[in-house]
């Protein structure tokens, strides 16, 4: 399991999905990652940070968007 | 294992074998040409559209559209003292892409007509030094951007030319131009065309899809080798960036000196804002269509319009309106053999560093600027080749390559050495780092498909040995974050599979290490086991579970189980959806334990052909073994010359076959 931060670029509230800039990436981001249900989506503001915990490193199915902050 | 001679052979099985170790150095990276760009000209021309061409006769023939004004250049027998500031205005043209294509002595030179929708060629066929007239190619439907072209040895060539995000392929084809067709891809916009012809029209794009992202793409507007004959490939990307990101490419240029060689621009409008061009280059004996380029460079100028590339036998050219550059095309071996007095290379999975030391007594190495010995560098390519004086004289078998980490000067008493040290192809994928978020979704690509592009981003070959069916059956939902090494993300996929990778110089082979596999040598009969240890550590691993999307499978091996009880050992993966899957992943958890049950250590003289994952049958009374199957899982050459304990010999790790 590995944790990253990032940026939330964009949110859908009826997917309860993310796109997120994960830090160093500048030029593409993370689509389509799970949002925690216990985040309520009016925080899910665009340019707040936000923590991804990657049950599996490799899978980018397999994350969820545990936190958001700032 | 590498074949041998049969005399080669004969050698590393005698016990008189005299040793022969070969050490070369090169300027190349992959075994791709490293090239030493030398600036020949900077003028104070606009950067803008611009072209290069060389035609048959080496000459270096330019053009330029600046101000709406169409600018030509020939410079014959171009180098450091020849003028590339004197241009010849041909008249005005509409400020947009202009296109050049030669072939021996012919060039054709296209622009767009001063009405931005008729696009003309000029053509010369005494290799650039008069044009023809105008001839009109093509009317457009819009304003033309970008054009491209390429010329084929029967005199065919085809322009291509975009208008908002359309491509259009013109073909001349025996001397009559034919009717503009779209492409059968799709782009929001065109932001730069290059092509270059080698067995099909080969394209770099760049612009946005449909959702404004920026792509850089490449595809084949086929000739019959990868393509069918005037059918287009899909689009496969070199490099992207989502919308809002700021970042974007435009003005590819693409030529084959050698291999494949791309130049782009990426621009960023965000803070610390830049226009950078990039190159990269593609594996030489991959396909067009494969996805293998490697990691684009950034060259240290600031250009919105791009670098122009271009080559005759001995040059590669680049250019820009106000700048040529050039970088010879040979890296001709530095010969290092007759100063070696010791080498020691190791290789294990994922891993394999060389040191080379030479004598240094004479001085030759002390001056590393002198021009005898300008491959060494960092990054050189040193390729080390075993072998013995044999019957048929010196000879030895092309072993391994690596690149040069660094160098060491000892000196004391009387003595002075000179150190190389190495790593092998595992080096480049550890070097090479993610510096975006890579994705794969689920069906995507299959996992072959995946390292392909992993390899192809360090610089190197990669090619199936025969490999198990889950890595061409699984098309896993993957990622690769930015900042992790390519290393970290092979070992992620190998983890999915029961293959093994092997890499032999600058190509990685994956295979199937199946235990029936038969045995590539032997030891104990004719070729000497100097010293044997032989162990058993068991399996560490009885039990398996294997946590898919909505299932578990487990596997057993119940002899141990009983022996020592559970081992247990688990894997969890999303990405298996089906029970089948599952299974096959239990299966190569177990082949994994199931190598490492079995540890050995060999010391031989010298195998030449010898390579990690082979199978050895090893025969040695004192053990009991009678030509039992191992596997090479580790291998440790030491070749002393002149110290205290000459030697020339091998130790190998093994484990069960």
């Amino acid at each position: 399991m590995t944790i990253r931060s990032g940026i939330v670029k964009a949110f859908d509230a009826g997917s309860y999905t993310a796109t997120v800039q994960l830090t160093g990436s500048l030029a593409v981001w993370l689509s389509n990652l799970p949002v925690a249900r216990n985040i309520p989506s009016a925080e899910m503001v665009a340019g707040r940070r936000c923590a991804v915990i990657f049950f599996d490193a490799s899978n980018p199915r397999d994350a969820v968007v545990a936190a958001v902050f700032t | 294992m590498r074949s041998l001679t049969s005399t080669l052979l004969a050698a590393q099985k005698s016990a008189s074998g005299s040793p022969f170790v070969r050490v070369q150095v090169r300027e190349r990276i992959g075994n791709i040409v490293r090239l030493r760009w030398e600036r020949l000209y900077t003028g104070s021309e606009p950067d803008t559209y611009h072209a290069l061409t060389v035609p048959g006769d080496a000459s270096l023939v330019r053009a330029r559209v600046a101000s709406g004004t169409l600018y030509y250049q020939r410079v014959a027998g171009p180098g450091p003292g020849s003028d590339f500031s004197s241009w010849t205005s041909l008249g005005s043209v509409a400020q947009a892409d202009v296109a050049l294509a030669s072939r021996g002595s012919t060039v054709l030179l296209f622009y767009v007509d001063t009405d931005g929708v008729t696009i003309r060629v000029r053509e010369s066929q005494d290799y650039g030094a008069t044009l023809g007239s105008p001839v009109t190619v093509a009317t457009a439907a819009g304003a033309v951007g970008w054009l491209a072209a390429a010329l084929k040895s029967d005199g065919t060539a085809l322009l291509l030319y975009s208008v908002g995000g359309t491509v259009y392929a013109v073909k001349r084809s025996g001397g009559t131009w034919g009717d503009p067709a779209p492409w059968t891809n799709s782009a929001a916009t065109i932001a730069g065309l290059a092509c270059v012809y080698y067995g099909d029209f080969n394209v770099a794009a760049a612009g946005t899809n449909a959702d404004g992202d920026a792509k850089l793409w490449t595809t084949i507007y086929g000739d019959g080798l990868n393509q069918p004959v005037g059918v287009w490939s899909s689009l496969k990307e070199v490099a992207a960036a989502d919308v809002g990101s700021g970042v974007s490419f435009r003005a590819p240029f693409l030529d084959r000196p050698d291999t494949f060689r791309l130049f782009f621009v990426e621009e960023y409008t965000g803070t610390q804002a830049y226009s950078r061009p990039l190159w990269s280059y593609f594996p030489a004996s991959q396909d067009f269509v494969a996805e293998a380029w490697r990691e684009p460079v950034p060259f240290d100028l600031s250009s919105q319009y791009g670098m122009a590339l271009a080559h005759d036998s001995t040059w590669a050219w680049l250019a820009t309106p106000s700048g040529v550059w050039r970088a010879s095309l040979s890296a001709p071996p530095l010969d290092l053999t007759a100063d070696v007095l010791e080498v020691g290379a190791e290789s294990e999975s994922l891993r394999g560093r060389l040191k080379v030391v030479l004598r240094n007594d004479h001085g030759r190495f002390s001056d590393l600027g002198s021009s005898e010995l300008t491959a060494i560098r960092y990054g050189s390519q040193v390729a080390l080749s075993p072998g013995y004086a044999t019957t048929a004289g010196q000879e030895v078998s092309a072993g391994p390559l690596y690149w040069l980490d660094g160098w060491t000067h000892h000196t004391g008493g009387a003595s002075a050495t000179f150190t190389l040290h190495a790593s092998d192809a595992w080096s480049l994928v550890e070097g090479w780092r993610s510096r975006r978020q890579y994705t794969w979704a689920a069906g995507q690509q299959n996992i072959f498909q995946i390292l392909r592009f992993i390899f192809g981003r360090a610089g190197l070959e990669f090619s199936s040995l025969g490999s198990s069916s889950a890595l061409t059956g699984q098309q896993p939902s993957f990622t690769i974050h930015p900042g992790e090494s390519g290393l970290t993300a092979v070992r992620r996929l190998l983890a999915m599979v029961p293959d093994v990778l092997r890499v032999a110089g600058e190509y990685v082979y994956i295979f199937e290490p199946l235990a029936d596999q038969s045995a590539d040598y032997a030891y104990g009969t004719d070729h000497a086991i100097l010293r044997g240890r032989y162990g058993s550590p068991g399996l560490a691993v009885n039990r398996v579970q294997v946590f898919g999307q909505g299932l578990m499978v487990e596997d057993f091996r119940w002899d141990a189980l009983a022996d020592e009880y559970d081992r247990l050992r688990q894997a969890h993966d999303l990405n298996l959806t089906t029970v089948a899957r599952a299974q096959e992943r239990a299966a190569a958890e177990f082949r994994a334990v199931e190598i490492e049950s079995y540890e050995g250590e060999l010391l031989v003289p010298m195998n030449c052909g010898q390579e990690l994952y082979d199978v050895v049958s090893v025969t040695d009374a004192g053990a009991g073994l009678s030509a039992v199957a191992r596997r090479v899982l580790g291998m440790a050459m030491r070749y002393d010359r002149c110290g205290p304990r000459p030697a020339y010999e091998m130790a190998l790790r093994l484990g069960a076959p």
